[in-house]
């Protein structure tokens, strides 16, 4: 196969597996906080401002393999 | 090349899409990331680097000046001071602490306001006019992996400032593994400690060039679609155009909270660090 198509192909599966990960992830985080505020919610401000944080780290990590798709699709 | 903002009357969509793969889809949306001069400028992501530094320089004297000699501010002043007073309770004092959190504040809100700024900075849409069309100037500086490894670099600097200028140079070295480890851990726990040193800077710099770069792709691809359709046929560019605007205004309204959250971790992840080196018993 030309090696230019498999690097698109190579790019969709691999923005395909980025959101997996990336929507798998927050998406526990968020339950894990949701849970948290209904058993107390007067912690549901600190509660909150952890689940930002946490939420901005684990979406850097997912950008690092979006990057890398994005190279893929532009110079392949 | 540039993109227009209303519904274009079909003679002007050609200009930049004639053909596939001749400023396709994917060469607009990298022309409108990437750097390009600027009015005679070299780069325009320099250009909006100096601007954000100026407009913090302004944004602080405007709120130094609103103390008039007192100790409460009014009005402009009392946002400015809200914010440097987050930055020096929460983010500063738990992360660094002990005495040492007030040497640190100024360049922890440095890092904020500037990342702020400039994010913000590049949301803003700047009419311009170039060779006769009209087109959208204004960038997000931070979206360029120069600005954000400098960025990174100043930070690296703080955190080994931070534990040579306490510590000095061999001891603190000799406080990235922690007191009390077997040796037979050593050359598992030296590589990896001096390894993370430069992975924690090299992640500060991705997460903002990454998440900068990401808002500013979505926003251009949603605009782009508008050119898109109306190279179809008029109607569908006009039909496009409210839907393209309004998810583009949302994805600017989400943008703004990125702005604030970006910030705040980048700044919050310095404190960090630099509390992990200025303070490595726990």
């Amino acid at each position: 196969m030309d090696p230019k198509v498999m690097a698109y192909f190579a790019a969709g599966i691999g923005a395909g597996l980025t959101i997996i990960g990336g929507a798998a992830g927050i998406g526990r985080l968020a339950a894990a906080a949701m849970e948290g505020i209904a058993r107390q919610p007067n912690a549901a401000g600190d509660i909150r401002g952890a689940m930002i944080v946490a939420a901005g780290l684990i979406e850097g990590v997912t950008f690092f393999a979006l990057i890398v798709t994005i190279l893929l699709a532009i110079k392949g | 090349m540039t993109l227009l903002l209303q519904a274009p009357p079909p003679e002007a969509a050609p200009g930049h899409e004639t053909a596939a793969g001749q400023g396709g889809p994917a060469e607009v949306i990298m022309h409108h990331v990437t750097d390009q001069p600027f009015f005679g400028l070299p780069s325009k992501h320099l250009a909006f680097f100096v601007l954000a530094a100026l407009l913090v320089i302004l944004i602080v004297r405007l709120a130094i000046r609103s103390y008039r000699g007192g100790t409460i501010p009014k009005g402009f002043g009392a946002a400015v001071e809200a914010l440097v007073l987050f930055i020096r309770d929460e983010v500063a004092e738990p992360n660094i602490g002990h005495g040492d959190a007030r040497r640190f504040t100024p360049l922890l809100c440095s890092f904020f306001f500037f990342i702020l700024v400039a994010a913000l900075l590049g949301l803003v849409p700047l009419p311009g006019y170039t060779n006769g069309q009209w087109s959208f100037v204004g960038t997000t500086s931070t979206g360029n992996l120069a600005v954000t490894m400098g960025l990174a670099l100043v930070s690296f600097a703080a955190q080994q400032y931070a534990g040579i200028s306490k510590y000095g140079l061999v001891r603190h070295f000799r406080n990235l593994v922690p007191p009390g480890l077997p040796v037979v851990l050593l050359p598992i726990m030296v590589p990896v400690e001096i390894l993370s040193m430069f992975t924690k800077p090299f992640a500060l710099m991705i997460r903002l060039f990454a998440n900068m770069l990401a808002g500013h792709m979505v926003i251009t691809t949603l605009l782009l679609l508008i050119a898109l359709m109306g190279q179809v046929s008029w109607v569908g560019g006009a039909l496009m155009t409210p839907v393209s605007i309004g998810l583009a205004v949302f994805i600017m309204l989400l943008e703004i909270l990125v702005a604030f959250i970006q910030a705040y971790i980048f700044t919050l992840l310095t404190a960090i660090f630099i509390g992990m080196y200025a303070h490595p018993a726990h």
